[in-house]
Order: structure tokens, then sequence, then C-alpha cells
């Protein structure tokens, strides 16, 4: 009874494979996706908000405040390089102008300080041709840091059939560059610390006193 | 129970040919006695039943024009299929047969030797233009030279302050789609401030031409107006800083605006479709930043000499934007 209904259920399927082989065949298949998305971006690709800061139109100024500077955002995703070693040459061109800070990196050992010169280089054009900046070498940089990317994972291998997940680095490196001159920062001396320190002591408030 | 099997599987082995698995084949032979297979030798298959094949697996014919060709003798007619997309040419790319401005337009008054020479001229030049007067006027009964200035002007007035203001939809209505990219470009993050104080002369027209695109009576009509007039220009940039002209010096502008309509279509309008910049035109304001202009490729041994070395100027050439 149950190999029959079987049997008869293999009849049906046969028969439909056989419609469904023609169809196949013969139409070409043509679906019309439907394109209502608002979240775009999927898990993989990362947020591009760095690139974004450029395409900011600023709020008119009124006409007593200085001129406006003129800041220059730029990055370069999935360099093949470590975040932490990337860091010490970020750090280092922090608040550097732009010639002294590409100087610097030509001479420099590590892998990063290339790769770090030719996105300051890449900066500068960009903002001379696209953001109306007009000394290339007025410009410093202001912000300098380098990010985590997406890393790829591998196995290696241990001894006695052990293995560990080993990570194929990458890293992004950001940088702004703004028109002018580096504001100096005034080095704080030991006496400037303990005024600070008599100040916030002076500032306490006693509650529940008489 | 085997002669169900072989039943059930008879359609399945119809579709996707013999080529089952040797467990069938050695079933069909000890069934069919009349087939008479050699006895199998032990082959190892496969026991677990392969529910779904899929029908491209079996299929008879795999290149296309094979299962066409099946497709034509079993009569199956398939429509052909149009790959085609629809596109409308509503403007022309470009100004056809421009008009040359006389030299010193604005300058000589007619009332010297120069001046009258330079009416004649244009009355020679008009020759062609009155014929393709005539033509519009076949398609667009209201068209006349005396009128139609004013509305142009109004148009150029109105497509520049929706550009100020940057409104994409009105800006197409009074603009073409050759202009349209070429007053919009680089200009998204800018904000340009412009005024029109008042026109000099009242606006004339000075050329008129009916170039036909395509096929042969896809007309278009192209009109140009000679417009002198005071306007202010201010442009600013990302940061809301002055890059070009002022606000406060206002500047006498001397164009020659070229407008379009299709004329074959009733829904169409008359639209700016360019302007034409001539050969003698004054040389424009330099922007407000420097700019380093290149100089010239030295090899190592060489040194750079200021007193030899010339700024090249760009060639005097009629254009039309």
């Amino acid at each position: 009874m149950a190999a029959s209904c079987a049997v008869g259920l293999g009849v049906s399927l046969a028969r439909g494979l056989v419609r469904y082989a023609e169809a196949s065949r013969l139409l070409a298949p043509c679906r019309v996706l439907p394109q209502s998305c608002i979240h775009t971006t999927t898990a993989l690709e990362g947020n591009k908000n760095w690139e974004r800061k450029n395409r900011v139109l600023h709020q008119p100024q009124p006409p007593e405040e200085t001129r406006r500077a003129a800041e220059v955002f730029h990055c370069r995703r999935q360099i093949k390089y470590s975040k932490d070693k990337m860091w010490y040459l970020a750090k280092m061109i922090r608040g550097m102008t732009i010639e002294q800070a590409i100087a610097q990196l030509e001479f420099n050992d590590k892998k990063g300080a290339a790769i770090i010169k030719e996105v300051l280089l890449e900066a500068q054009e960009m903002a001379v041709k696209s953001h109306n900046v007009e000394y290339k070498s007025n410009l410093y940089v202001a912000e300098s840091f380098s990010g985590k990317g997406q890393y790829l994972k591998r196995i290696r291998i241990h001894g006695r059939g052990m293995f560990g997940i080993m990570d194929k680095v990458y890293c992004h490196y950001f940088v702004k560059l703004v028109e002018g001159v580096a504001p100096t920062e005034e080095p704080r001396t030991g006496f400037d610390q303990a005024k600070e320190y008599v100040q916030q002591l002076r500032n306490r408030t006693i509650i529940h006193s008489l | 129970m085997a002669a169900c099997i072989t039943r059930a599987l008879a359609p399945v082995q119809r579709v996707l040919g013999h080529n089952l698995t040797g467990k069938t084949q050695c079933l069909e032979s000890l069934l069919d006695p009349a087939r008479r297979c050699p006895p199998p030798t032990l082959v190892q298959t496969r026991t677990k039943k392969r529910h779904f094949i899929p029908p491209s697996v079996g299929a008879k014919h795999k290149t296309f024009s094979e299962q066409e060709s099946k497709a034509k003798a079993a009569g199956v007619v398939v429509r052909q299929q149009y790959m085609e997309r629809v596109i409308n040419i509503t403007c022309t790319a470009g100004i056809f047969d421009p008009y040359i401005p006389p030299e010193g337009d604005a300058r000589l008054s007619t009332l010297s030797k120069e001046g009258l020479r330079q009416r004649t001229e244009q009355l020679k030049q008009s020759a062609g233009s009155q014929l393709a007067v005539r033509k519009i006027k076949d398609h667009d009964p209201d068209f006349n030279t005396k009128g139609f200035p004013a509305r142009a002007q109004e148009i150029f007035i109105e497509a520049h302050a929706n550009l100020t203001s940057f409104n994409k939809e009105n800006l197409h209505n009074l603009v073409t789609e050759r202009c349209y990219p070429e007053m919009v470009r680089g200009n998204r993050y800018k904000t340009l401030r412009w005024s029109f104080l008042e026109s000099l002369e009242p606006p004339r027209v000075v050329h008129v031409r009916c170039p036909d695109m395509v096929s042969k009576g896809n007309l278009y009509g192209q009109v140009t107006v000679r417009m002198h007039s005071k306007q202010t220009l201010a442009i600013y940039d990302r940061f809301r800083r002055l890059m070009y002209g002022s606000e406060a010096v206002p500047r006498d502008v001397l164009e020659y605006v070229v407008f379009e309509r299709h004329l074959v279509s009733p829904y169409s309008r008359w639209r700016m479709h360019g302007k034409i910049v001539p050969a003698w035109a004054p040389p424009k304001d330099p922007i407000i930043k420097t700019i380093m202009i290149p100089g010239p490729q030295l090899k190592p041994w060489e040194e750079f000499e200021e007193s030899n070395y010339e700024v090249p100027k760009p060639k005097a050439v009629q254009w039309h934007k």
C-alpha cells in the first residue's frame, strides 16, 4: 500500500520533472528585483564615514569671523600592515606640516611609511585641485590615526595535531589636513599642574556643613 | 513490486535517458529476458537513492542552438525578444553653423564707418536666417523676431536664478540636456550668487538656424540672441569662502545666447542651449587664489632662465559653451 503510494508519487514527480525541463529550457528567466532598500551597506563593506566628510557644505560665515580654514579628509583602506605598527607612524606625524611629514616618512625604514607618504601626497593634490586650497605647502596634519581593517583568517598548524587561527592583519589609515599654520600648544610645566591642582581643591563644595 | 517499479520508472527513463545507475539496469535485464545483457561484473554503486535529479543532468541537447532547433521541430514558437530601449532625443549635441559675432560689437557706434560696415555684414548674414525663420513659423506660428528676445531674456534670467537655488526640475525645463551639465558641473558643493541688474541694450535676435538630426524631417530650431546687460556674480566654495567675482561690483556683459526648441514635437519649449564666446572677447577676471603654471621640462644639467621663458597664452578662438 505504502509502496504503491510511493510509486504513484514517483510517477507524478517524474511528470512534473518533464514539464519543468521543457519550460526551463525555452523561456529565458527574467526577474524584477525590488529596489526599496534603505540600508544598502552590508556588514562586509564597513562604514565609509571618513570619505563622506569631504562632501559637507558648511554654513555661511558672518563677515566678522576669520576666514574658515579648508579641511581635507583622506584615507586608505585595507592596507596589509598591522594597525599597532601603523599607529607609531601616525603618532609621529601628528601636528607636523605636510612638507615636514613627507620628509620624515621618506627616510623612515618602516613599510607603512611609504604608504602614508603616498596617502599624504594624494591628499595634498586633492586639496589643491578640488577643495580650493591655495598653497599646497600651507597644510598641516591635524588628525592622523590608524584603524583595524577586515582580517582574513588562516590556519596555523602546531605540533601534536593542534592548530591555531592566524589572522592576516589589515589596517586603515586616516588623515585630516587643515590649511594654515599648526596651532602650537604651550608645554605644561610642573608649576602649571600644581596651580591647577590647588584650584581643584579650592573648587570643592563642602556639603552638610554649618 | 518489481513490475510497479519499472512502470514508475518508465516516464523517468523516457525523459532522462537510459543512463541510470547500474542497479536498475541489472533489474531490467533480470526482468526482461529478451534483452539478454551479459552478466554484470560487481560494480560499486551508491545505494543511497538520489531523490532529486535536476532535469539539466540528463538533457540530451546541451547547446542553445540544438535546443532551439528541437523546439522549432516540436512546433514551439518563441516570440522574438526585442532588446531595445527607447531614447528620446530632445536636443541637439551642439550649435550648428554658429554665429560669428563681428569684432568690436559693443564698442563701435552705428554712426561710424566701422559700425556701418558691421551692420551691412549682419544684414548679409541674415539671408540664411530668414529661411530658417520661415521654417520655424511653419511649425510654431507664434514665433516672431520682435517678441522672442524678451521671452528669451526671461528664460535666461529664470534659468540662472534656478541655478543659484539649484532647483533641478525647473532647470531642466528651462535649459536643454546639453547645456545642463555645463552649467551644473562642479557646482554641487559651491554656492553661486548671481543677480541680473539691468539690460543695457534691448536683446536682439541675430542668427537663426534650423538643423535636422538623424532623419530628414526632425527639425530643431536654434536662435541666437544678443544680450548686453549688467550682472553680478560671486562664487563661494565648500567652506563659504569667496572664490571668484564679487557681489558688490557689477559687470557689463555682452553675451550671445543660443536657444533651442524641438520644432516637430508639440510639447517642446524654447530652452537655453548654449553660449557663443567670440574670439575677441576680453579675458575674464582671474580667480582669487594663485595658481602654479607648470614650467618647462628641464634636463638635469639645465637651469631655468627667467628671461628666455614666456608664459604660453591661450589661442584666441571662438568657442561655444
